[in-house]
């Protein structure tokens, strides 16, 4: 059996998704000593993070969240 | 792997178990308590990872063998264990006048975090040039080299302030202090890595210890 996901549920779980690749782009460059490390941390793994962040926020404030009229 | 090293890695690890949960089971953060650990783990420890994340790599760009890891730099690095000590950058290397673990940043502090905007700009053009164009050959310094990256070990030194070199003249320790005088494209001490000249060198074997 499926079950449903609500939109927040799937926006948090993409925003997790998100921050998983960011940090496990950031335990690979911490392995490589190497200047390019440096950019790929910052620009894909950062990238991801901040994207991951994102969407968690924007979770926050969707429409599912606000309380309903009385 | 270093300390820092070892708790930044398990600070990854643990954000990424705590996000798998969530992803696996986003109906926890219905509750109260679910909802916590949403933000703990979604923005938190991400943001604790990111942040060391950044530190750890400055910190890194400091060391020998990050200045080194690239391919043009390796005959800078053979320079450092000339057996010469007309040698500048040898002798400080292997006298440990300068950490060896940063030898390079100990006398090229103008770039890293706090290296200005142009630095960064720089840095930027040889990751460009490194795998996409051609490094220049030889690698030349920007800018002359500034007595100020000497200075900031030497003055105060008496072997330095009463140098029969330096003090023969009155005029040349505040010429050397002002940056008016170079040091290193003076004929004082003019031998500094001299790539060119490495294949009739030969080299300090570091002993074991």
């Amino acid at each position: 059996m499926k079950i449903q996901l609500t939109k927040i549920e799937r926006r948090i779980r993409l925003a997790g998704i998100l921050l998983i690749a960011g940090l496990l782009v950031e335990l690979v460059t911490l392995r490589w000593a190497h200047p390019t490390a440096f950019l790929f941390f910052l620009l894909l793994g950062g990238a991801l993070m901040a994207a991951g962040i994102g969407v968690y926020l924007l979770s926050l404030v969707s429409d599912e969240n606000k309380p309903s009229p009385e | 792997m270093t300390g820092n090293t070892t708790i930044l890695v398990a600070v990854i690890l643990f954000s990424i178990i705590l996000i798998a949960w969530l992803v696996l089971r986003p109906s926890i953060t219905a509750t109260r308590g679910g909802k916590m650990l949403a933000f703990v783990a979604l923005l938190i420890f991400p943001a604790l990872s990111g942040g060391m994340g950044v530190n750890r790599h400055i910190e890194r760009s400091k060391t020998t063998n990050f200045c080194l890891s690239c391919h043009v730099m390796e005959d800078y690095g053979k320079s450092l264990r000339v057996d010469d000590r007309s040698f500048i950058p040898a002798t400080h290397f292997q006298y440990n006048l300068v950490p060896r673990d940063q030898a390079c940043y100990t006398c090229h502090t103008d770039y890293t975090m706090y290296g200005n905007v142009s630095a960064k700009l720089r840095g930027m053009k040889h990751v460009y040039a490194y795998y996409l164009g051609k490094p220049s050959q030889p690698i030349k310094l920007y800018q002359p080299y500034n007595n100020r990256e000497c200075l900031h070990c030497h003055l105060g030194a008496r072997s330095f302030e009463e140098s029969e070199a330096h003090t023969k003249d009155p005029q040349t320790l505040p010429r050397i202090k002002a940056n008016q005088l170079s040091c290193s494209t003076t004929e004082c001490h003019n031998i500094i890595h001299n790539v060119g000249q490495l294949k009739e060198a030969t080299f300090w074997k570091e002993q074991a210890k």
